[in-house]
């Protein structure tokens, strides 16, 4: 179902010269929103849905049999070696929790800012957040060579009477990556509250009225409620907002702290939150752009939206670049010649296609757009968008794989080769991003319908000539 | 020492008749075990498992199925190790530590290949031989043990060992076998032996020799053929040239300050490479007695490795370059002995500058001679140790055990007798003989003309499936015997636990021949040392030295310094041979000695000490051969000799002489086990017997598109420029050496003050003297059997994931033609400030408060972060299950002091902590607090031959170890990291020629 932007143009009679795209098109009322944003809830599956979700589940399947089968025989499965003891796990493992820095910005931190086009993107951005987190988690897990004994990381009082080592950033990890997610949780969920009641109510069977209504909680929507909401979301930002941060701070440290050239790296931290940035605003771009067009939600995912992500993606790539730039002219600089060679041989040892691919991704990609027509086509965003993604696992690959294969002592150097599994691993969790992408657009409104609704009275607000009494104060 | 005897249960194999009416215990009472043994005596007892037990009876009924079934369940528990049964003798430890269970106790005995003996101590543990050392009052042994008396233990467990005999395809007792061979020797009796046969492989051993004696009386028309396929003819056929009689060449580098390898890989091969080390690596530190060696060959060897200068050469044109070296000591030098021997040879600069250098040093100097090279290079290496007064001295002779070599010639008269089919019996105790034998004696097929072919075999193997009768061989710690080492010395071969599987020994076999071998081994070579040495009361006491310490004292052959017929020599080594066409190929013996350690996992895992290959071998070519042939490492060519050809992947190798292809003996077995067919190529294939060694005329085509994948354990041979095997010129050492080394050791600048140790009765460290080690890999192999170390097999280590803690790295330098090496052993540093240690987040791998960097393998979860965050990758990791599917026979093998890791687990070189334990328990239980510095060795350590390995107590500042980190020539590896290792190496320094370096 789409709305009639049209019936809306004369209501939208100003322009804002600043703000040439609106955040919202037309005027929808309340019950036109609820129709278009719940329309992908209530109506009947689709055909497209059903083929995706199919794929999404094969390669699901894929994922969990690789994992199984790594579970059966070791990490022998994978092509790790010494020295490169690291290898995909640990590069899917940071791509994935840098894709899911995007969410949690656009939520807190935008909301912090006031950024009204944060609105029909958060849901979007957060539930990929918390899906690509997920992803991410599997692999503190399934690298470990004694998995069944992962709980051994856990600070919990054992009758083995010992801790783990609070001195290793590995530690640090298991903290950092486990309250993001429940903090990206809870955000998402509490924000959904509203719009869970909301399909509550408009459910046409008891089941699905049942459901709803456990999840929603008993919203009524009263004044109350909303207060305590409003506070309660309010303070989930400002705790997610620092998170932002630390989380892929903290994941740097798992290199920063180490001392190996390449590794050993005091950049790290804010380098890799901007690659975070970055790499997660290209997925909701990629995301968001076949979703919003299959949707209909042309009307509240604006050009705008899409325009901003874009200037996003085009000053975090920069950063990226500046982190790139610094990390070789420090390794020239320090005189160190180990740290030298690290970046000597990025460039022209076995893996250097891999190098050249992550700067073409990532530095050179960006910056088309600089030119607003690049920033408001959907292909060149799109296109670009999954080059980034592209760019952002080859980073970590170039960091990882080819910090470690070459290190100290040349008598120990050695190639990574990736196995079946290693790739089946891969392309299986982003089956099971997809998965989990394709239940929640299929049941959770993913357009936040009730801030959409906030802001379209906002925006009405602004619109309207002012109010008598404030003429008069003028 | 009768309570030793007790613990035997009957077995199978080797009752000694003086066993049987002594059934007396500790107690000295008479114990019985039924009333018939009780009523009948000794007699019945002996039956009570009779031989052949272990036989399904042939009619057998359901009644005495169930019987059986049982009394096997019943019996299940009670196979298990047995000590041997009669009385061995411990090495300096009171025997009674033996009866705890769980002590670790070590015996002499000694371990004879191609004839020559290297005395061991074998560590047993609850009568499981675990761990093999060398024996330090052996003469060729000092304590020291190589990589293959190492990998022997792991031959010991082998599940693939025939079990029991086999005549005519029917499984007989070893009642039986002894009466069937009864027979067999009785048929030949008539004619006097006319149609039997015996081939043998070298041996000194003096029972053995005596029994080939006693059968010759018996069947004085039997012949004995001794053959070895890595003949040492030429050396013997030299040393007749130039003294007019055989005799045994023995070396002693302790005098030697100039020596001359022509190309003779000395240090790594032959019966005194272990002692050769020794005494090499004793001169190699700087100062007025620092020793030069030179060598002349054509493949980079490790003594070739060692050298301070190397003359890279064809093997041909060794013959040349002695002339030359004789023709300016002729020339220059005054010893106009040596003038008609150098013939019309215009010394080059190098040969002018090396024999200046011998003559300099008269009589401390040395000229070697490899046992590849053919009689006349010996002859002028005996002729010019005689001219320089080395004979006596550095160099003396004395008479070898027999006077004919083990070689091709004597298999050529077997051949010849068998393809006249005038052999009916022809007796096999030479090891694969249709494996080693030379590509133009077709043993495979002459056999089938005998129409019984007894053959003794550990394995099933190629000569096993052509034999009528394969009796299953006991393996050298399960027999009793002698052996006879280089330099005449003989130890009492002892056995160190009763045959695992049914078996016998080569004396059992020969003594069948004579109707002795129910004697059994025991008696027969206590018989044997009796008659020699007299009995009487003094014999048993002298019987018991002998045993505990491994030697007979004052069997050493005593050195004589014949005269050398100059003439002779000169009209052998006269002609220089003529130039050949195409390529030479020169065969050469690696870890697998002649192919019998083909099936030692340890040994085809173990990378190679200069290529680094592990699970292959290869045609070796230089680079420049490799561009003019139009190949590179992998290409896959057909070897063409002679008509013969072979299949092999190329392997291009640094140092390589031009113009030569290098074919490493022993590999490409087509019936051994799983782990070794098909495992390499069998250059033997190309070898004929008139040149055993090196022929020209070789043939190289390369073939196919796909390329053979060699795998390398090291695949990147460069310092890349960093200071790591750091070597220098004795010349720039003593300018300006120890400077040079400041920034790579001292103090370093550190956040936390570091932990003082103070209180610590013991700080552990270790030093490695890279001026010592030669890079053989003996540490490699006594490391990976002391620690229960995975073999992970080709593919694994194809992904770099082999599991040795110790490694030694290889660093070339200089031209690729003729680079200079350098080998550092590198194991766990034990870094004071460990960088693996804070990265673990789980806390398994911490500092002991002794200075040990300890992995805690139960609480390894692993993340491997410790790996990724070690700059010295010396931490291994167990990427798959690498210790499954054990046969129950390995598991035997394990060292019960070390955890057997699982999967998922990281693990790394302890400096044998189990050790350290056992002798801080040994300590503290005689009430002291100190442990004797040299009591305690790391396993490296203790097998080193070089001693460049020294672990100790760093507390102690007198202790070896302390001394070495207090040495000008220390450095610490990596040291601007500050991760204060515990172990610190010394520069390794090269004693160039002025006058060549110039």
């Amino acid at each position: 179902m789409s709305v009639d932007t049209k019936r809306h143009a004369a209501v939208v009679n100003r322009v804002d010269p600043l703000e040439p795209v609106p955040v919202l098109v037309g005027r929808p009322d309340d019950r036109e929103l609820n129709q278009t944003l719940f329309a992908p809830v209530w109506a009947k599956t689709r055909k497209g849905w059903l083929v995706l979700f199919a794929l999404a589940l094969a390669l699901t399947g894929l994922l969990f049999t690789a994992i199984g089968y790594t579970f059966a025989v070791g990490i022998g499965a994978w092509g790790n070696n010494i020295p490169v003891a690291w290898a995909y796990g640990i590069v899917n493992f940071v791509w994935w929790i840098g894709i899911g820095h995007a969410g949690t910005l656009i939520s807190a931190i935008l909301l912090l800012f006031q950024q009204k086009w944060r609105t029909s993107i958060n849901r979007f951005a957060e539930a990929m957040t918390l899906f690509a987190v997920i992803q991410a988690l599997l692999f503190p897990l399934i690298h470990l060579g004694r998995p069944w004994f992962a709980f051994w990381l856990f600070p919990y009082p054992s009758t083995l009477g010992v801790w783990p080592n609070f001195k290793s950033p590995l530690l640090w990890d298991v903290f950092a990556v486990s309250t993001y997610f429940t903090a990206s949780l809870l955000f998402w969920y509490v924000g959904l509250l509203p719009d869970l009641a909301a399909l509550r109510d408009s459910s046409k069977s008891h089941a699905k009225r049942v459901v709803y209504g456990i999840f929603s909680l008993g919203w009524r929507g009263s004044a109350r409620h909303w207060r305590h909401y409003r506070i309660a979301y309010l303070l989930l930002a400002g705790l997610c907002t620092p998170l932002v941060l630390s989380v892929h701070t903290i994941v740097s440290f798992d290199f920063a702290v180490s001392q190996l050239p390449g590794w050993h790296t005091t950049i790290f931290p804010p380098y890799f939150v901007a690659g975070a940035i970055f790499s997660g605003f290209a997925m909701v771009l990629t995301l968001i752009i076949p979703a919003r067009k299959a949707f209909g939600f042309e009307h509240v995912i604006t050009e705008k939206h899409l325009e901003n992500m874009a200037k996003v993606l085009l000053a975090t790539g920069l950063m990226v670049a500046y982190g790139y730039l610094s990390e070789h002219f420090i390794a020239w600089y320090s005189g160190n010649k180990y740290e030298q060679f690290v970046f000597w041989n990025r460039a022209n040892g076995p893996y250097a296609p891999v190098y050249l691919l992550m700067l073409f991704c990532n530095v050179l990609v960006p910056q088309i757009f600089w030119s607003g027509r690049a920033r408001r086509s959907i292909w060149v965003l799109w296109i670009a968008s999954i080059l980034v993604n592209v760019g952002m696992w080859c980073e970590r690959f170039v960091i990882i794989v080819t910090s470690l294969h070459r290190d100290f002592l040349p008598s120990s150097w050695a190639i990574f080769k990736p196995t079946v599994v290693d790739w089946s691993i891969l392309i299986g969790t982003i089956g099971f991003f997809g998965l989990l992408f394709l239940l929640f657009l299929r049941f959770v409104p993913s357009v936040s319908a009730s801030e959409v609704k906030e802001l379209r009275r906002e925006l009405e607000h602004e619109a309207a000539p002012p109010h008598p009494v404030e003429r008069a104060a003028r | 020492m009768s309570s030793v005897k007790r613990i035997g249960l009957p077995v199978v194999g080797q009752d000694g008749p003086d066993d049987a009416p002594d059934c007396r215990g500790a107690d000295g009472r008479r114990h019985w075990r039924s009333l018939e043994e009780w009523s009948e005596g000794a007699a019945a007892a002996k039956a009570e498992f009779p031989r052949g037990a272990a036989f399904l009876p042939e009619a057998l009924t359901r009644r005495g199925f169930l019987q059986m079934l049982g009394a096997s369940a019943a019996l299940a528990g009670v196979a298990a190790c047995r000590p041997p049964r009669q009385e061995i003798h411990a090495y300096v430890r009171h025997p009674e530590q033996a009866l705890f269970p769980g002590n670790p106790v070590p015996y002499a005995t000694a371990l004879a290949r191609h004839g020559h003996a290297v005395g061991l101590l074998v560590t047993t543990v609850d009568g499981r031989p675990i761990k093999v050392e060398g024996n330090p009052d052996h003469p060729e042994s000092l304590g020291a043990s190589g990589r293959l008396e190492q990998a022997t233990i792991l031959d010991l467990y082998d599940p693939r060992r025939i079990e029991g005999f086999t005549a005519r395809k029917q499984p007989k007792a070893y009642r039986t076998l002894l009466r069937e061979l009864a027979t067999v020797a009785a048929t030949h009796e008539k004619d006097g032996g006319a149609r039997l046969r015996f081939l043998t492989g070298a041996t000194g051993s003096p029972l053995l020799l005596d029994l080939r004696r006693r059968i010759s009386e018996r069947f004085p028309r039997a012949r004995f053929h001794a053959y070895e396929s890595l003949t040492e003819e030429a050396t013997a056929d030299g040393a007749r040239l130039a003294f007019g009689r055989a005799l045994d060449t023995r070396l002693h580098l302790d005098g030697a300050r100039i020596v001359l390898a022509l190309d003779a890989d000395f240090l790594s091969d032959g019966p005194s490479a272990l002692r050769l080390a020794r005494e090499f690596a004793a001169h190699r530190t700087p100062g007025p007695d620092m020793s030069r060696l030179y060598v002349a060959e054509a493949h980079l060897s490790t003594t070739g490795a060692a050298a301070d200068h190397r003359f890279r050469m064809k093997p041909s044109e060794v013959l040349g370059f002695a002339r030359q070296v004789a023709a300016a000591l002729a020339s220059s030098q005054g010893l106009g002995d040596l003038a008609r021997i150098a013939g019309d040879a215009k010394p080059t600069r190098e040969a002018s500058a090396v024999a200046e250098d011998l003559a300099r040093h008269r009589g401390a100097s040395l000229v070697i001679a490899g046992p590849r090279q053919p009689a006349a290079v010996h002859a002028i290496a005996h002729a010019m140790n005689a001219a320089l007064g080395n004979a006596g001295k550095t160099v003396d002779y004395a008479a070898p055990p027999t006077e004919e070599p083990a070689g091709p010639r004597q298999l050529a008269a077997l051949a010849k007798d068998l393809a006249a089919g005038a052999v009916e019996t022809l007796v096999i105790t030479a090891w694969n003989p249709v494996y080693t034998a030379p590509a133009d004696v077709d043993l495979e097929a002459l056999l089938t003309k005998v129409p019984d072919v007894l053959y003794l075999a550990y394995r099933p193997d190629e000569t096993s499936a052509r034999a009528t009768w394969v009796i299953g061989e006991s393996h050298p710690f399960e027999t009793w015997g002698d052996a006879r080492a280089h330099d005449g010395t003989v130890s009492i071969v002892q056995p160190l636990v009763q045959p695992l599987l049914e078996s016998i020994s080569e004396v059992e076999l020969l003594a069948a021949f004579l109707g002795e071998a129910e004697k059994g081994a025991y008696q027969l070579v206590q018989d044997f040392w009796r008659a020699r040495s007299g009995a009487g009361a003094a014999f048993a006491a002298r019987w018991g030295t002998w045993l505990a310490k491994g030697v007979v004292e004052g069997t050493a052959a005593k050195g004589e310094a014949p005269t050398v017929r100059f003439a002779d020599v000169a009209g052998a080594a006269g002609q220089p041979p003529p130039k050949a066409e195409g390529l030479e190929a020169s065969f050469v013996v690696d870890k697998l000695d002649d192919g019998r350690f083909a099936e030692n996992a340890w040994l085809l895992e173990l990378p190679d000490p200069i290529t680094t290959i592990s699970w292959d071998n290869a045609a070796m070519v230089s680079p420049r051969t490799a561009q003019e042939l139009g190949v590179e490492t992998g290409t896959r060519v057909e070897l063409r000799l002679r008509g013969r050809k072979v299949d092999a992947p190329v392997f291009v190798a640094p140092g390589h002489a031009d113009g030569v292809v290098t074919l490493p003996l022993g590999w490409g077995r087509e019936a051994a086990g799983p782990t070794a067919t098909n495992v390499g190529f069998d250059a033997g294939a190309l070898r004929g017997s008139q040149a055993a060694w090196i022929e020209p005329g070789l043939a190289l085509a390369p073939f196919g598109k796909r390329k053979h994948k060699l795998v390398q354990t090291q695949e990147h041979f460069s310092m890349e420029g960093r200071d790591l095997a750091l070597s220098f010129d004795a010349r720039a050492w003593e300018e300006e050496g120890p400077k040079r080394l400041e920034h790579l050791r001292g103090a370093v600048n550190a956040m936390y003050s570091p932990f003082g140790y103070d209180k610590q009765a013991f700080k552990w460290g270790m030093g490695i003297d890279l001026a010592k080690c030669t890079g053989c890999n003996g540490c490699v192999v006594a490391c990976q059997a002391e620690n229960n170390i995975a073999v992970v097999g080709k593919a694994q280590v194809a992904r770099s994931r082999e599991m040795h803690w110790l490694r030694v790295d290889r660093y070339f330098s200089g031209p690729p033609e003729n680079p200079e090496v350098v080998s550092q052993p590198l194991m766990c540093v034990h870094c004071e400030a460990a960088p693996c240690e804070y990265v673990c987040p789980v806390n398994a791998t911490v500092h002991s408060d002794e200075g040990l960097n300890e992995m805690v393998y139960n609480r390894c979860v692993g993340t491997r972060y410790c790996s990724n965050n070690c700059p010295y990758k010396v931490r291994r990791f167990n990427f798959l299950e690498y210790q499954k599917g054990k046969a129950p026979l390995e598991k035997l093998r394990m060292n019960p002091d070390v955890t057997v890791r699982y999967r998922g687990v990281m693990e790394k070189c302890t400096y044998c902590v189990q050790r350290i334990e056992r002798a801080r328990i040994a300590v503290r239980a005689s009430g002291q607090n100190k442990i004797p510095d040299g009591e305690l060795q790391t396993a490296c350590q203790q097998a080193c031959p070089s001693q460049a390995i020294v672990f100790g107590n760093l507390a102690d500042p007198e202790s070896r170890v302390s001394k070495m980190h207090q040495d000008e020539r220390r450095y610490d590896l990596l040291h601007f990291l500050g991760t204060r290792p515990r172990t610190a190496y010394l520069v390794r320094i090269r004693n160039p020629n002025p006058a060549l370096s110039a």
